[in-house]
C-alpha cells in the first residue's frame, strides 16, 4: 500500500519565509493539469499493481488551480490505480484562492480532509510574513469548507514569527480551536536561505523572537493544545484522536509514497530495491518531458539496507508513539535499539527515552526537543561497523 | 681568485611590515640580473606562505647580487635578509652583525612606524651606516618631503637626499643600488688571518643536512676545512661551501667579507646555533665574535591533535619543523582533557604562533593548544627545586614553600600622548615602574619590569590598540623573583579540564578566574544539559557560570521530500560538531583552550 502525493507549485504569492517549491501562478498553470494526468498514466504503467491508502494534494497552493482541475486529476488517479475505499484524500488551500463553489466541487470529487493554511489570527502578523490573507478571509473560507461538507479540517500555525509574543500564539491556538477542526500543525518558523525574510533578518530589517523565547511560545503552545483536546502525536502536529493524518504518518514511518508533479519527491520498491527519486523542480522543465511523453525525473538513488534504517529511525523518533521495535526488526532482521547500542546507551543517560512500552523506541517530550543530536548520535554508526 | 675586498658591500633591509621590503629586494635582484624577470616569483625572500600573508620575515635569508657601477667597476652585494619581530630580536642582532650597512626603508605615506625605530637602534648599535629610502613616492598620498624630516628628526640620522623610489614600479631603484656603494663601507678582514666566520642563520636540507649560513670575518673556508665551533667545541669536516643566487650555488672558497654558506654533513639545526663564531680546528682564531646567547624557550604550551588519532603526524611534523628551527623544543605530555600531546617551547608568542600556524597549514593538522606558560622554579618544603613549566605539574600548594617567576626588562617606545594608559596597562599587569625618558620632544622611552607570565596573553595586543599601533615593545629576561602565585583551575560539569588550568598570581586570581569562567560560558556552546562552569583555587571555588541547555534542537517540519536534505544537514550539524573537543561530558570548541585566556588587561 502506498500514498500518493500530488504538488501544485502555484501560489498567489510566494510568502516570505517560505522556500517550497512555488511560484506565483503564471500561463504554465493552464497546462499543469495535462502534465500531471501524463504522468499518472505513464506511473501506472510501471506500477500497475500498486495500492493507494491515501492521496495528498499540496503546494505550494492547490486550490490557485480551478477546482476542477484537481478534480479531474484525483478521478485520474483513481483510475489508474486501485484507491482503497476509505483512503485519506486531503487537499491543502488557502484562504483567498477558493469559495463554496469550488470546495463543493472537491468535497463532491472525493476529496474527504482540507488543510487550511493561518498560520496566525493577527493581521499584523500575517501581513508581516507577507501571508496575502487577514484572519476574517480564513474564517470565510473555514465557513466555505465546512458548508461544503468537510469533516476532517486541519489548520496550520506558526510561532516564532517576527513580532509575535507568546501571548499572540496562545491567542491563536484558542481562536482556532475554538472552531473545533479534528488537526492542527503548529509549526516553529524555519529561517531559510534564499527566502526574502532570511534576507531581512541578516540585513538587521526584521528580527525573530530569540530561541528561548520560541522554546517558550512552543512549550506554552503544547500545553494549551493538550487541554484544548489535541493530543500531540508528532513533533508538530496534534489531532483530536483518531484524526491523525494517514498520509503523512506514512512519511514517518518510512512507507512508499509516489509523488507526482513539478519537484515531487518518491520513495517506491522497484524490483525489490528501495529507491527515491525527484521529478524536475523548474515546472518547465517538468511539462517539456510529459509533453514528449517521459517520465519527469530529474534524480533517482538507491537506499540500501543500512540507509533506510537510518531514515526510518530519523523519521520514527519524529512520532510521538515512537518506533514499532516489532515492524522494523520484520523490516529490517535486527533490533533497533541493539543496532545502534551507543547512540542509545548515551541518551539514556540523559534520560531521553521513554521506557513506558518496551515495544517502542520513544522519546521523551525532552527526548524530542533534542531530537537532531539524537540523531547526530545515530548518525555515528557506521556501515562498515554495521557489516561486521 | 679572491674577490677585491673594496668592491664588496654587506647589508640588510629594515623596513616595517608592508613597507616594501621584499618587492625592493626583488627590483635589485632584477637590476643586477641576479634572477630574469621571467623567472621571479613574487618576493622571493619571502618563501613560506606564512611570511607572505603575513607580509613578515620568519627566517633570515640571503642572495649574492653583482652590480656594474657607473665607475665602471663591478660590485658584490650581499643582501641579508633580517626576521621582523620582537620574538626574533637575537637573530635579527646576529644578522645585522653580519653587515655593514643597512638600507632603511619607510613608506612614503605612513611615515616611521614604531617598530622600525628597535631595528634601525639595533643597527646603528652594531656600528651599521644606515642608508633611509623613501618608498611608494608614485602613490597619491605620498608626502615624502613630510616623511623626510621625520626619519631625520626621530632617528637623527640625515635623509635629505634619500632615494624617493617605487619599488614597485622600479623608479628610481637604481639609485639606491648606486647610493649602497657609497654609503656602506667595505668590509675590512684578513684573507690570511686564522678562519672566523659568524652564523647568522641555519637551514636544514635533506641532502646536504644543516647549513650554516655566514659571513666570513678572517680567513677563508673551502670543502675539506676542519671546522670547530667555538660555542660547543664540536668540529666538523666541510662538505661543501657556497652562495646564495639566492639559490644554492657551490663555490670553491668562501673568504673574508664574503657570505654564504657551509655544508658539514651537519646532522641537525641544533648543532648549528645562530651567533656562534666558526672558526678551523687545526689553527682556531683566538677569539670569538662578541654577541653569542644561548636561546632558551620562554613561553610553553600544550599541543594535541584536535583528533588524538592524529598524534603520530604530529610528532612526524614537529620533527621535520625542529630540522629547520632549533629554538623549537618539545616533549611528551598527557592531558587527562585532551589525550596524548606534546609540551612545546618556543621563544615567544609569535614563534608559538607561527609554528602552531604552520603545523595546521604545512602538515594539515587540527590542534588543540592549552594557555602558555612560563617556567617557574618552585620551592617545596623538603627543600626541593623544582622546574615548571605546565601548571598541571605544580605540586599542591600544602607543599610549597615559595615561587619565582621570570621577570623581564621591558622597553616600551611611544609617542608622549600614550604614556598615560600604556602606564595604566603595566600598572595592571604587575609592572614596576623604572624610568621614562624623552628621546625627542614628542617621543618617550619607558622601561618597565614586567612579570613575562602578564606579557604573553595579550599585553601586545592591548598595547598595540591603547598607542593606535605606535608603540613598539622589546624585552629581556632579567631573572627570576619570589611571588605569590596559585593555580587556577576551571571545571566544566564538574570535572576539572586540566588544559584550562593557568598559574595567575593571588591578587589576580579572582578577577581573572571571573573573566574567564564568563568567557567559557560564551564560548562552549549549549548542549543537551546545563553545563556549570567554575573556576577554582584548589578546592575552593571563586566563581561559577552557568550555561544553559538548549532547549529545542530539532526541526519543525519533515516530509517526503525533506529526507536527504534533512539527512545533509545532519552530517553538516555533525562536521560542525568535529571542530569540538570532547572534555568529560562536555564538547568544547578546539580554539577555546586559547582564547578564553586572552582577557584584555
Amino acid at each position: 500500500m502506498i500514498g500518493v502525493y500530488v504538488h501544485i507549485p502555484y501560489c498567489l504569492k510566494k510568502c516570505r519565509y517560505c522556500d517550497f517549491c512555488s511560484i506565483p501562478i503564471d500561463e504554465t498553470a493552464g497546462r499543469y493539469r495535462s502534465a500531471v494526468e501524463k504522468e499518472i498514466a505513464l506511473s501506472k504503467a510501471k506500477y500497475p499493481d500498486a495500492r493507494v491508502k491515501s492521496i495528498f494534494f499540496g503546494g505550494g497552493t492547490p486550490t490557485v488551480l480551478p477546482a476542477t482541475d484537481l478534480a479531474a486529476i484525483l478521478d485520474a488517479i483513481r483510475a489508474a490505480f486501485a484507491v482503497e475505499e476509505d483512503a485519506e484524500i486531503s487537499v491543502e488551500c488557502n484562504p483567498k484562492t477558493i469559495g463554496f463553489d469550488g470546495l463543493k466541487t472537491l468535497r463532491d470529487a472525493g476529496f474527504n480532509r482540507l488543510s487550511i493554511g493561518l498560520q496566525a489570527t493577527q493581521d499584523d502578523l500575517l501581513r508581516r510574513i507577507g501571508r496575502v490573507h487577514t484572519y476574517e478571509e480564513f474564517l470565510s473560507t473555514y465557513d466555505a469548507a465546512k458548508n461544503a461538507g468537510f469533516r476532517n479540517i486541519n489548520v496550520d500555525l506558526m510561532h516564532g514569527l517576527p513580532g509575535q509574543t507568546e501571548r499572540a500564539y496562545l491567542d491563536a491556538i484558542r481562536t482556532a480551536a475554538a472552531l473545533e477542526p479534528t488537526h492542527l500543525s503548529a509549526y516553529s518558523l524555519i529561517l531559510e536561505e534564499g527566502t526574502p525574510l532570511y534576507d531581512d533578518v541578516t540585513a538587521g530589517r526584521e528580527t525573530l523572537p530569540d530561541a528561548d523565547a520560541v522554546a517558550d511560545m512552543e512549550d506554552a503552545g503544547m500545553a494549551l493544545l493538550d487541554s484544548l483536546g489535541y493530543r500531540r502525536y508528532e513533533v508538530s502536529n496534534f489531532a483530536k484522536p483518531g484524526y491523525e493524518c494517514r498520509h503523512n504518518l506514512i512519511y514517518w514511518q518510512n512507507e512508499p509514497y509516489l509523488g507526482l508533479g513539478a519537484a515531487a519527491h518518491s520513495s517506491m520498491i522497484e524490483d525489490g530495491l528501495w529507491v527515491r527519486f525527484s521529478n524536475e523542480s523548474s515546472i518547465p522543465a517538468y511539462l517539456k518531458k510529459l509533453e514528449k511523453g517521459r517520465l519527469p525525473r530529474a534524480e533517482r538513488i538507491v537506499i540500501n539496507t543500512f540507509e533506510q534504517m537510518f531514515e526510518s529511525v530519523m523519521l520514527g523518533l519524529r512520532l510521538v508513539n515512537g518506533i514499532d521495535r516489532r515492524a522494523f526488526f520484520d523490516r529490517f532482521g535486527c533490533d533497533v535499539i541493539e543496532t545502534y547500542r551507543e547512540a542509545y546507551d548515551k541518551n539514556d543517560r540523559y534520560g531521553f527515552w521513554d521506557h513506558a512500552d518496551p515495544a517502542y523506541l520513544r522519546l521523551t517530550k525532552t527526548g524530542m526537543d533534542h531530537l537532531d543530536s539524537v540523531l547526530r548520535d545515530f548518525r555515528e554508526r557506521k556501515l562498515i561497523d554495521f557489516l561486521r | 681568485m679572491n674577490f677585491d675586498l673594496n668592491l664588496i658591500r654587506n647589508f640588510s633591509i629594515i623596513a616595517h611590515i608592508d613597507h616594501g621590503k621584499s618587492t625592493l629586494a626583488d627590483r635589485m635582484m632584477e637590476l643586477t640580473d641576479t634572477v630574469a624577470k621571467r623567472d621571479m616569483e613574487e618576493q622571493l625572500l619571502d618563501s613560506m606562505d606564512i611570511e607572505r600573508e603575513r607580509g613578515i620575515t620568519i627566517k633570515a635569508s640571503a642572495v649574492r647580487m653583482f652590480y656594474h657601477h657607473t665607475d665602471g667597476k663591478t660590485y658584490m652585494f650581499n643582501l641579508i635578509d633580517t626576521p621582523g619581530h620582537v620574538d626574533f630580536n637575537y637573530e635579527v642582532s646576529r644578522a645585522l652583525a653580519a653587515c655593514e650597512g643597512a638600507v632603511l626603508v619607510v613608506d612614503a605615506t605612513q611615515g616611521i612606524e614604531a617598530q622600525t625605530l628597535a631595528n634601525v637602534y639595533l643597527a646603528v648599535d652594531n656600528g651599521l651606516e644606515v642608508l633611509p629610502v623613501i618608498n611608494k613616492v608614485d602613490l597619491p598620498s605620498a608626502e615624502p618631503e613630510r616623511v623626510t624630516k621625520e626619519i631625520e628628526d626621530v632617528i637623527g640620522i640625515p635623509a635629505e637626499d634619500a632615494p624617493c623610489i617605487s619599488a614597485k614600479t622600479g623608479l628610481n631603484v637604481s639609485e639606491v643600488l648606486a647610493r649602497i656603494v657609497d654609503t656602506v663601507p667595505a668590509p675590512t678582514g684578513d684573507p690570511d688571518a686564522p678562519l672566523k666566520c659568524l652564523i647568522f642563520d641555519c637551514f636544514y636540507d635533506n641532502y646536504k643536512g644543516a647549513l650554516s649560513y655566514v659571513r666570513v670575518f678572517d680567513g677563508s673556508v673551502g670543502a675539506g676545512t676542519r671546522i670547530r665551533s667555538m660555542a660547543t667545541g664540536n668540529e666538523f669536516d666541510v662538505t661543501e661551501v657556497g652562495v646564495f643566487t639566492p639559490s644554492w650555488k657551490p663555490v670553491d672558497r668562501l673568504t673574508a667579507g664574503e657570505v654564504g654558506y657551509i655544508a658539514a654533513s651537519i646532522k641537525s639545526v641544533a648543532e648549528t646555533k645562530v651567533g656562534d663564531t666558526i672558526t678551523e680546528a687545526g689553527r682556531p682564531t683566538k677569539e670569538a665574535l662578541p654577541g653569542y646567547k644561548q636561546a632558551n624557550s620562554m613561553v610553553f604550551c600544550g599541543v594535541y591533535p584536535a583528533d588524538g588519532a592524529h598524534y603520530d603526524d604530529l610528532k612526524e611534523a614537529l620533527d621535520k619543523l625542529k630540522l629547520n628551527d632549533a629554538s623549537l623544543t618539545y616533549e611528551h605530555e598527557t592531558s587527562a582533557a585532551l589525550g596524548y600531546g606534546f609540551r612545546c617551547g618556543f621563544l615567544g608568542l609569535l614563534h608559538m604562533e607561527i609554528i602552531t600556524e604552520r603545523l595546521e597549514r604545512e602538515f594539515d593538522l587540527d590542534l588543540v593548544t592549552t594557555a602558555p606558560s612560563v617556567v617557574y622554579h618552585v620551592f617545596t618544603l623538603d627543600g626541593q627545586e623544582r622546574i615548571i613549566d605546565n601548571p598541571t605539574n605544580l605540586p599542591p600548594a600544602a607543599e610549597i614553600d615559595y615561587m619565582e617567576e621570570p621577570i623581564v626588562k621591558a622597553t616600551i617606545m611611544t609617542p608622549s600622548e600614550y604614556v598615560g594608559t600604556i602606564m595604566e596597562l603595566c600598572q595592571n599587569n604587575r609592572g614596576t615602574f623604572v624610568d621614562m625618558e624623552y628621546i625627542e620632544a614628542d617621543r618617550v622611552n619607558l622601561h618597565y619590569v614586567l612579570p613575562l607570565n602578564e606579557i604573553i596573553y595579550d599585553f601586545f595586543d592591548s598595547l598595540k590598540s591603547r598607542s593606535r599601533g605606535y608603540a613598539s615593545f622589546d624585552y629581556e629576561l632579567s631573572g627570576y623573583a619570589k611571588s605569590d602565585l596559585v593555580r587556577l583551575d576551571f571545571l566544566l560539569n564538574g570535572e576539572m579540564c586540566d588544559a584550562l588550568s593557568t598559574i595567575v598570581h593571588k591578587d589576580r586570581a579572582y578577577a581573572k578566574g571571573r573573566a574567564v569562567a564568563e568567557k567559557l560560558k560564551d564560548v562552549i556552546p549549549r548542549q543537551q544539559f546545563e553545563i556549570p562552569v567554575q573556576a577554582a583555587i584548589g578546592s575552593k571555588i571563586i566563581a561559577r557560570e552557568t550555561v544553559k541547555a538548549v532547549r529545542k534542537d530539532v526541526l519543525a517540519k519533515c516530509y517526503g521530500g525533506d529526507i536527504s536534505r534533512k539527512k545533509k544537514l545532519l552530517e553538516k550539524q555533525k562536521e560542525g560538531k568535529k571542530r569540538m573537543r570532547q572534555v568529560g561530558s562536555v564538547a568544547v570548541p578546539s580554539d577555546a583552550f586559547m582564547s578564553v585566556l586572552r582577557i584584555n588587561g
